[in-house]
């Protein structure tokens, strides 16, 4: 037998994740650099949301890059919101739409990805993927050494958080890849 | 007429390089050269901030290895204030760095490098990456997953959730540790073992289908570099530095760190952005050298854990006498540190002392210059800093791992195109090779260039006049 042929894994507990399974399980990333201006509001929206109240089954974490092991965390979850900033649309511009797995969304960068290709990870592993949205909010400023949102930026954080909770607010979806997209 | 041939972007590295190829008129590989492309300064403008703030700011320097920078600029700060930490926080410290060294390795064997190994380096790129291995090993690929998910689970429980953990400051760490984090982590050990054994077993299954490429993959004689304990053991957190020759002689022992200017010095080209670091008393660039998980088993005398020993003993079977030379056993060696990394993990966990509320040192800056260095998992990780009367910081230098190999990277290359490419008959198997002995270093870019942008690989094809003539392209 090969080393590695082995019966498939079953879903792991989250470590810190309590033992009742959640009515909705939901998985919050925000992700970005600290250090380019804009960039960095999917984290510092991600680190807003989770010091104020957050629904039983949800869980947040902030990341600088999306990687590779964060395939096995939305494997766990039915449903993923991903916070990123965007060069697309009016500076402060918040939308919200829904992703899909796809294994050609490749990042250039070897240790991190694209949403959509962490979804491909996902699906391709264990597979299943959770219904995914991508909120984003259109940067002014990703200059380099830059520690700040720009004001526009930083006045679009409550719009983004909100769709955020209106997201993580509906009914738990079922499981699938399929679920929820809207574009 | 000569030509160049280019390879741009490497793929499946950090960070974003280019690949130069200079073929004779005959078709012959006559140089070779690894670009950096990007720039980005932080040596620059960290000048003038607040000594307190490096350990954050260098941090950002990279989204992959954060800790290493952590780690290595919180030492350099240690030294600022003239403190040595209490036990306690060293332990804590030397944990985190073994979780980052367990994912850091876990994404470069798994994920970067398998589609290589398990598929085959003549394989059709279109499948040749890490969804081909998802299909033919999924268990292999979730295994790489989880290793690097137990990794990053340990540096959040101790470090916090923020993407960079701000729990190591200077003069020790933030916070003790308590018993029931360090259950949880300890409670997650076995399973990172199993897996990392039974990877190791399985990729000493492959080895013997690598013969050729063990043999052309970088095997030039260079010295190599790390940190070892003192007493020559395996080390990743402090110690002192030694330099092996590539006969297995002992040519620099029991150097204290913050003498690394004694033995290391830099040089530039005006063909990367990438700094050419050399062993002094050789000169540039005889000083060529390499670091990293080949030159830390070369290196060490013993491991100290006991599975890592015995995979130890096996990893020196490599090659009949003297150090492994092969830029390609880089793979075998990550494996066995990830051995160590779970095993010393759950020895520093189980010390009595670990639960320690002493944890820091605190004071203010006694020294206007602060060397730190520690191993990060692609090698040697320098942070310099000087500082004026008011701890605001006047100049820095940053040697990063990836620095340190560029010498090395060059000749591995050089070596590689000379046997696998034919200029007359270009394909893509070939220049898979030479990016192939680039991801065996696993550089990252990002950190060791003093840039920022894209990582993408080019192979250029270029004639005696420097005319590009033919092009590979990977975006």
């Amino acid at each position: 037998m090969r080393p590695h042929a082995r019966a498939a894994p079953t879903q792991r507990q989250v470590p810190g994740r309590s033992g009742a399974a959640p009515a909705s399980r939901t998985l919050v990333i925000g992700y970005g650099s600290p250090i380019r201006g804009d960039d960095a509001i999917g984290p510092l929206a991600a680190e807003r949301l989770a010091t104020g109240p957050v629904p039983d089954g949800v869980r947040v974490v902030s990341r600088h890059v999306l990687t590779a092991e964060l395939a096995e965390d939305l494997a766990a979850v039915d449903r993923v919101v991903f916070l990123d900033a965007t060069v697309e649309g009016q500076p402060g511009e918040v939308r919200v739409r829904g992703l899909a797995p796809d294994a050609r969304a490749v990042s250039t960068m070897a240790h991190f990805h694209d949403p959509r290709e962490l979804l491909a990870w996902c699906e391709t592993l264990y597979g299943r993927a959770p219904q995914a949205w991508l909120v984003s909010v259109a940067g002014q400023s990703f200059d380099y050494a830059s520690y700040r949102l720009t004001p526009c930026a930083e006045a679009a954080v409550a719009a983004m958080l909100a769709e955020v909770r209106r997201l993580i607010a509906g009914p738990s979806p079922s499981a699938g890849p399929d679920t929820g997209r809207i574009g | 007429m000569s030509r160049i041939v280019t390879i741009d972007p490497v793929t499946r590295i950090e960070g974003h390089a280019r690949i130069t190829l200079t073929l004779s008129d005959a078709g012959k590989v006559e140089d070779a050269r690894f670009h950096l492309t990007q720039f980005r300064g932080f040596e620059k403008f960290c000048e003038g901030r607040p000594y307190r703030e490096m350990p954050a700011l260098t941090a950002r320097t990279c989204g992959i290895c954060p800790v290493s920078h952590i780690l290595a600029s919180n030492k350099a700060c240690d030294h600022l204030l003239s403190v040595t930490i209490p036990p306690t926080a060293e332990m804590l410290r030397r944990v985190m760095n073994l979780a980052q060294i367990t994912q850091s390795h876990a994404l470069s064997f798994f994920h970067l490098s398998s589609p290589d190994l398990l598929l085959g380096w003549d394989a059709d790129p279109a499948s040749r990456n890490v969804f081909g291995v998802m299909r033919k090993d999924p268990a292999l690929a979730r295994d790489g997953i989880r290793l690097r998910q137990i990794g990053q689970t340990i540096i959040e429980m101790l470090g916090g959730k923020k993407i960079h953990p701000t729990w190591v400051v200077p003069g020790g760490v933030a916070e003790p540790l308590d018993a029931v984090k360090r259950d949880a982590i300890l409670a997650l050990l076995p399973e990172g073992l199993d897996v990392a054994k039974r990877t190791y077993a399985f990729y000493k299954t492959l080895v013997p289908r690598f013969v050729d490429e063990a043999r052309h993959f970088g095997t030039q004689p260079t010295l190599f570099l790390s940190l070892v304990s003192p007493k020559g053991h395996l080390e990743h957190y402090d110690g002192l530095l030694r330099i092996k020759d590539a006969k297995g002689n002992i040519v620099e022992d029991m150097v204290p760190a913050i003498e690394y200017e004694r033995l290391i010095g830099e040089a530039a080209e005006d063909w990367s952005y990438m700094k050419f670091p050399y062993y002094k008393p050789l000169g540039y660039p005889a000083g060529i050298y390499r670091v990293g998980p080949l030159a830390r088993l070369n290196n060490a005398d013993a491991c100290g854990t006991p599975y890592a020993d015995v995979a130890l003993a096996e990893f020196r079977m490599l090659q009949e006498q003297g150090p492994v030379a092969s830029t390609f056993h880089y793979h075998y060696a990550r494996l066995v540190e990830i051995i160590y990394a779970l095993e010393m993990m759950e020895r520093l966990l189980k010390s009595p002392d670990i639960l320690d509320t002493r944890v820091r040192a605190r004071a203010r800056s006694n020294r206007d210059e602060g060397i730190g260095v520690s191993e990060a998992p692609r090698g040697t990780l320098m942070h310099h800093y000087r500082i004026d009367d008011n701890g605001l910081i006047t100049w820095v230098n940053l040697i990063i791992a990836t620095g340190h190999n560029n010498l090395a990277m060059n000749q591995s290359i050089l070596q590689v195109a000379e046997t696998y490419v034919d200029g007359n008959r270009m394909q893509e198997g070939m220049l898979n090779r030479v990016e192939a002995v680039i991801r065996c270093y696993d550089p990252c870019l990002s950190c060791a260039s003093h840039a920022f942008g894209e990582m993408p690989l080019v192979v250029e094809l270029a004639d005696a006049r420097g005319r590009v003539v033919d092009r590979l392209e990977r975006r």
